[in-house]
Formats: C-alpha cells, sequence, structure tokens
C-alpha cells in the first residue's frame, strides 16, 4: 500500500525519501502485502460508498465493488446497469477508495484505463469534479455507484456497507 | 521463404476501401443515434462520447546492426499518432474506432488507417460479443502493444511482441465473444474466444505473389487470483496464411521442359503455412510494483497441395526440404517499480529461438533490456532505453542491405550480421 505523505514533508522530499528506499520497497512489497491485513473499506478509512436510495443494493463485497469500478460487471443482481461515477484523481476520498477497495494507486488504476482505451475495451467511470456533483449523480440514476468523503452529507442517497 | 512471407504487409487497397465505406457508415450511425440519445440525457455523461490521442516521437540508435530504423547512424523515424473515439449508446452497446499512423523505417510512413473499430454488445456479464476490426487478445499485452503510455518500457519484449509484426498481426477482422465470471474467493474469469480475417499488404512483396490470411482463429482465458494483483492468463491461436504465386510464363515453359508441371499449366499455384501458437502468462501488478513472465510456442507447418513436385525447386537453398515444421519458442521475464509518481525504472530479460535446428546467431536473440519512465505529468512522459542483445533473428534483412538478386530482403543471410549489439532508445509521449 501506498505510504501517506506525512504533513511535516513536502511533495518533493517526501518522493525524494520513497526514491532511496525504493529498492527493499520492491524487493519486500510482494511477501509483506500478503500479511498486511486487510484495510476497512468504510467510513474509517475516510470514504463512503453511496447508491441511489432506491436501487438495488444495500451491501456488496470489496471483490464485486472492485469489478464495477473496472467495468468487469456491468449489472446489479436485479438486471440494472451499474453506473460507476469516479472522483477526480487528485481528490483524497479516490486515494482512499482505490487503495482500500481496488488495492491499487489511483496512477495504477489510470494506467489500466489507458490500456483499455487504447485497445478499444472500455471507458473508465465518469470523473466528477465535487462531492456534490456525485451525490447528484447517484441521485439522479438508480443504477449509481460513487464514494464521497466521510464527512459528507449523504442522507439523500443509501450508503452501501461493504461485506 | 517463412521469414519472407511474414515479412510485413499493409492493407490491401480493396480492403482499405470496403473497410473505408463500412466505417464512414458506422460513425455516420453512431453520430445520428448518438445525438438522438443525448438529446434525451442532455446531461448524462453515460452518453458522453469519449475521445482520446497520443503523438510519440522517439529516437533509436545502434552499436551494430540496424534495428526497426536505419539506426547504426541514429535515426528519428520513430513516430506515432493516434487518435480514438468511444461511443457507450446503452448501457450494453458501444461503438468505437482508433485512426492510427506511424513511421518506424520501412513502416507506416504516415499511411493513417483504422488500428481498430467495433461494435459492441454485452447481453450479459458473462456474454458479449463485438463485431469489427479487432485488437488480437493474446498474452497479457498484445492489445495494448502500440499503446507508449500503457506501458513502461519503450519496446516492449520483442521476443513476443515484435514491432516488425504489429501491422498484420496486431488485429483481425472478424467477430469475438468475451465474458467475465466472478468466482467468488477464487477470484474471477475473463474469457474472450474470436475469429476472422486479417487484412493486409505485404512491405516486402516479392513479384507476382499475393500475400492472404483467409482466417485466425484463438481465445484467451485470464484468471483474475484472489491476490490482489496477480492475474494468470493462456492464450492460443491458429492461422493459415496463403501465398498465392503466378509464375512467368517463360518460367512455366523451363519447369514444364523438366517435367516438373504439366502441359497446359497456367502457372499459379498456391503455398500455405498454418501457424499455431500458445502460451501461458503471469503478471503481478500491485500499488507500484509490476513483475510479468510469458512463454510462447509457435508451430508453423507447410503445404503445397497444387505443386509438391516443385518443393525441391523452391528450398534449393535447403537440400530440396521445405525446413517444416519450424518450431520455436519465446519468454521473458520483466520487473518495474514506480518509485515516484514520476519515476518509473524497470528491466526485461527476453529469449526467443527456433528449435530443433543447430545454434546459430541468426536463429535466437537473447535480449536484456533497461528502462527508465518519467512521468512529466498527467499528459506528457519521458522514456530512456538500452539493450544489449545477443542475436540476431529479430533483425530485417532488407533494413540491413541483404537482398537477394531480385531486390527484395533476404533473411536467409541475418547470420553474416553482428552477433553482439546494443540499441539506445529515447522516446517522448503526449497523450490526452
Amino acid at each position: 500500500m501506498r505510504p501517506c505523505r506525512p504533513s511535516n514533508l513536502s511533495t518533493r522530499a517526501f518522493e525524494r525519501r520513497r526514491l532511496l528506499r525504493f529498492v527493499p520497497c520492491a524487493l519486500l512489497s510482494p511477501l509483506v502485502e500478503p500479511f498486511a491485513g486487510v484495510a476497512r473499506a468504510d467510513e474509517q478509512a475516510g470514504f463512503k460508498l453511496i447508491v441511489h436510495p432506491h436501487g438495488p443494493a444495500r451491501a456488496a463485497s470489496r471483490e464485486l465493488i472492485t469489478d464495477v469500478f473496472l467495468k468487469r460487471v456491468a449489472r446489479w443482481e436485479d438486471g440494472e446497469a451499474i453506473k460507476p461515477v469516479d472522483q477526480r484523481p487528485d481528490a483524497r476520498p479516490r486515494s482512499s477508495f482505490s487503495s482500500s477497495i481496488l488495492r491499487r494507486s489511483v496512477a495504477a488504476v489510470r494506467r489500466y484505463w489507458q490500456q483499455q482505451i487504447f485497445s478499444g475495451r472500455g471507458v473508465p467511470p465518469p470523473e466528477l469534479a465535487s462531492e456534490e456533483a456525485v451525490v447528484a449523480y447517484v441521485l439522479n440514476h438508480r443504477g449509481a455507484i460513487g464514494y464521497v468523503g466521510a464527512a459528507t452529507d449523504t442522507a439523500s442517497v443509501r450508503v452501501l456497507r461493504v461485506r | 521463404m517463412a521469414a519472407t512471407f511474414v515479412g510485413g504487409f499493409n492493407w490491401p487497397q480493396r480492403g482499405r476501401s470496403w473497410f473505408c465505406h463500412s466505417l464512414r457508415c458506422a460513425l455516420l450511425l453512431v453520430t445520428c443515434s448518438g445525438h438522438a440519445v443525448a438529446q434525451s440525457e442532455a446531461e448524462d455523461r453515460w452518453f458522453d462520447l469519449e475521445t482520446h490521442g497520443f503523438v510519440s516521437q522517439g529516437f533509436i540508435y545502434t552499436t551494430d546492426n540496424n534495428f526497426l530504423a536505419e539506426s547504426e547512424n541514429g535515426s528519428f523515424e520513430f513516430s506515432e499518432v493516434g487518435i480514438n473515439f468511444t461511443k457507450q449508446l446503452t448501457p450494453s452497446l458501444r461503438f468505437g474506432a482508433q485512426l492510427f499512423t506511424r513511421d518506424l523505417g520501412r513502416l507506416g510512413d504516415y499511411d493513417a488507417a483504422f488500428d481498430w473499430f467495433y461494435a459492441d454488445y454485452r447481453f450479459f456479464d458473462w456474454l458479449g460479443i463485438r463485431a469489427g476490426r479487432l485488437k488480437i487478445p493474446t498474452g497479457l499485452y498484445h492489445e495494448t502493444s502500440d499503446i507508449d503510455v500503457a506501458r513502461v518500457p519503450i519496446l516492449l519484449p520483442q521476443a513476443l511482441y515484435s514491432e516488425r509484426d504489429r501491422h498484420y498481426l496486431l488485429a483481425h477482422t472478424g467477430l469475438e465473444t468475451y465474458g467475465y465470471q466472478p468466482l467468488g474467493a477464487v477470484g474471477g474469469l475473463d474469457y474472450r474466444l474470436y475469429t476472422g480475417t486479417v487484412y493486409f499488404e505485404a512491405t516486402n512483396p516479392a513479384p507476382n505473389v499475393e500475400y492472404s490470411i483467409p482466417y485466425i482463429a484463438g481465445g484467451r482465458v485470464m484468471w483474475t487470483a484472489p491476490i490482489d494483483g496477480l492475474t494468470a492468463a493462456f492464450s492460443a491461436l491458429t492461422l493459415r496464411a496463403d501465398q498465392d504465386v503466378q509464375l512467368a510464363p517463360e518460367v512455366v515453359q523451363v519447369l514444364q521442359g523438366y517435367g516438373l508441371l504439366p502441359a497446359g499449366h497456367d502457372g499459379s499455384l498456391t503455398l500455405t503455412l498454418k501457424i499455431k501458437a500458445w502460451g501461458p502468462s503471469i503478471e503481478y501488478a500491485a500499488h507500484d510494483l509490476l513483475i510479468a513472465a510469458e512463454y510462447a510456442r509457435t508451430r508453423t507447418d507447410y503445404e503445397n497441395k497444387d505443386e509438391p513436385q516443385l518443393d525441391p525447386v523452391i528450398f534449393s537453398d535447403t537440400g530440396g526440404k521445405p525446413p517444416y515444421p519450424e518450431k520455436a519458442e519465446a519468454y521473458y521475464a520483466m520487473a518495474s517499480y514506480r518509485v515516484t509518481s514520476w519515476f518509473t525504472p524497470g528491466v526485461y530479460y527476453s529469449v526467443n529461438k527456433k528449435l530443433g535446428l543447430p545454434n546459430r546467431r541468426d536463429r535466437h536473440t537473447h535480449d536484456l533490456a533497461v528502462f527508465v519512465r518519467y512521468d512529466l505529468n498527467d499528459h506528457w512522459l519521458l522514456k530512456l532505453e538500452g539493450h544489449y542483445i545477443n542475436g540476431t533473428s529479430n533483425l530485417d534483412g532488407k533494413l540491413n542491405g541483404l537482398t537477394t538478386s531480385s531486390g527484395q530482403g533476404d533473411d536467409r543471410r541475418l547470420h553474416e550480421l553482428t552477433r553482439i549489439w546494443g540499441a539506445f532508445l529515447v522516446k517522448t509521449t503526449a497523450y490526452f
């Protein structure tokens, strides 16, 4: 999992420190990852998953949510088309969502979509510019699923439970 | 013979005009129906036309031998431009097309062509169908082998992803069925089955010979393991490649004089190669680390049903016996690590070799590559790459001045080239 930048370090200093550490990281990460424990994909991870209040989903597994956001799965169980919606790459909830649920960095997910786009296999979910826009999108589409920051008001939509 | 056969192709004029007409119709349909849908759901991004593109410029220098371009003196003939459009008409129906042009040594010369175009209907998650000109799903990266932005190295391991073969082995025109089946605790299964034909035009054609690939068929099964980032795949394909030869009347006369052709023969014959390829792949791509390894094996069989008595003449340089079946294997291992958001170094080692023949420099290539990728910003990247190469099997005879008396490239003389050589590449790509 990509480490968080300490608040007392600039981005460049943080990346320089990562550069010096990359060899042991590269060697150890495949060994460490399976034992790293499962990050809780819920509000404690800094985001909430939301769906339409009258949509078919109330709970979903992390694996299913991953398949949904990578568009491997296109329909809910009742046949409704799933419409995942993302936030901008630099949005904090996206980073939390990406590492907790997709288990990939935002950059790795973007690279996945570049492969899909340029091979003609698919296009990524729309990236909306604000949390309000995500909530509005989810409200307007019965099959929609998105995520917002843990502190965002989600009274108008349904918060999806991660099994 | 095999090297000449697979030496390179472009679109035939007839295929191109048919294809362009079809594409114009398809785009018109997309535009019209898309407009109607967009009007009814004007604020729905779901129905937007997705447009993406890229522009690349590279430089190649080799210490010996010309590789891809006239690289011994350094070459900038390494450019690519592509733009693609995708339209999601309904949650199940999608259209797309990519216009691509490139210049890579003798290949491309900025002839614009559609890399792919398709209509895609997904009935269920486990069953969809695509029709059009489709990327061939082989191995981990074949579908994305022309996308600089989607990978770390400049050149994917050439043992499996040869740039020389890209223009006729990248895509087929036909049908593909595909699907994805979640398997719960054991991951998920992605599967593809396809069949079609490949339109091409030889870039190094022999006089009075027409080349065609009447069919290609294959499939790939890809297992997404429950361990995050671990993927394993198995691919297989078979294709038939024909050379329709029209012998000159004076040649027919001489052959008839030797009793090798019957009286009244019109001089036409078809030589066929049947190629089978298969291989497993594995990739671990979690967070910032990527490790991949692939293996492929090919078998090429030769067939001359029309006039087998001509084989001793056709294969006079191999003692009159066709050098078939030809067997070969290729494999590589690659690793890269994204150290920071802008810096990713990596390394791979790749090998291809012909099997069952005495070892010779033109029957193998061992390639050790080190590379770095700098992401200058979200839309611009720069890559540097060095190769230490032992062998000449990946080289092009014509590009290295090895020609027959008729001026064709002669890949049978690749053993005359320098065995150990180095290549240095720089490439920058802007994309959106």
